[in-house]
């Protein structure tokens, strides 16, 4: 089951759009996170969403804060469409399935597909979830003001020094 | 705080993490390109790196070598700078990259590692020629490893000291 806030994420890993394998702890590394599952290319409720997440990474490249993208497209789909997007974060291709599987977040009623139900997570950098969005219809998904609250919310927790040394 | 040094030497020096042989994109020898792994910089012209583009056990690749003339440098918050390590994110990956530095706050070069059939060609448009003159060079095996790309968005460098895109504050 894909995890609820406070809960830890699985540390799962996935190819990405340069064919690395990388593993979810090995991306989020020891930033606050945005992990967003999303159908694939052709859905426009997605390229709307990207559209959102494109705006955001212009505060977040400097923020120390990363975004990753997980569909069930091939490498070279995912690669192709980021750089249409362009998006300068990393996409995950799930082709087999396996982790969509594991956390149970294929959507049914697309038997076409079988894409993931969009779904998007705000991590802490130990995978644990500080916030969980179900994007199934498009106005469950957080807005750039959720984001940057919740992205805040996790900086504040994680940055020893978020109130500023003064003398 | 990165200690891994890089530099383009005319022979090869007495002693160095790892070593190998550079040559012109026509075949012509063009010098040594060493590595050292330590806290005080081994030669006047030595460069720090991010250590993860360093693998005494890579293979061959092809080199983006991108060198500031002598005197002149870029603070890493100039635009210019700036936009090049964010072109460097949307761009196709290449095997590794990373900034050069000698001191904290300034870019003096950077250096993009590629192989495969297309290497030449993703990198003859490498963002960071935009900023300083670029080399295309072919280095021997036993230097540069393979590193999986940046995750992005971050452009900024994790503490002052570190070359990106070293990616922790540890």
């Amino acid at each position: 089951m894909a995890p609820i806030g406070g809960e830890r994420f699985p540390n799962f890993e996935l190819v990405d759009h340069a064919g690395n394998t990388r593993s979810l702890s090995e991306l989020v590394g020891g930033d606050p996170t945005v992990l967003q599952f999303y159908r694939g290319w052709w859905c426009p409720k997605e390229q709307v969403f990207f559209r959102r997440l494109v705006r955001l990474q212009a505060e977040a490249e400097v923020a120390y804060s990363r975004f990753v993208s997980v569909s069930v497209d091939s490498p070279a789909v995912i690669a192709a469409f980021r750089a249409g997007l362009g998006a300068r974060w990393t996409f995950l291709s799930d082709e087999a399935r396996r982790v969509q599987e594991q956390l149970r977040l294929r959507e049914t009623t697309d038997t076409l597909n079988d894409p993931y139900v969009p779904a998007v997570f705000v991590l802490q950098p130990d995978l644990t979830v500080h916030a969980a969005y179900n994007g199934y219809w498009f106005w469950g998904r957080p807005t750039e003001h959720e984001l940057l609250r919740d992205l805040r919310e996790v900086t504040m927790r994680v940055r020893g020094d978020w109130d500023a040394p003064t003398p | 705080m990165s200690r891994c040094w890089l530099a383009v030497l005319d022979s090869e020096p007495e002693r160095a993490f790892a070593i190998a042989h550079l040559y012109s994109a026509e075949g012509a020898p063009g010098g040594v390109l060493a590595c050292w792994r330590e806290r005080a910089k081994p030669v006047r012209s030595a460069l720090r790196c991010d250590e993860r583009i360093i693998d005494p056990d890579g293979a061959g690749a092809w080199i983006s070598l991108v060198l500031a003339s002598a005197g002149v440098r870029l603070p890493f918050d100039d635009l210019a700078v700036q936009q090049a390590r964010r072109e460097v994110l949307g761009r196709p990956p290449a095997n590794g990259v990373s900034t050069l530095l000698r001191d904290d706050s300034h870019l003096e070069g950077a250096i993009t590692v590629a192989r495969g059939p297309r290497a030449r060609e993703l990198l003859r448009d490498d963002p960071f020629a935009r900023v300083f003159p670029a080399q295309l060079l072919r280095v021997e095996a036993g230097i540069l490893g393979r590193v999986a790309p940046p995750v992005g968005p971050v452009i900024e460098r994790y503490g002052a000291a570190n070359p990106w895109p070293w990616d922790r504050f540890e």
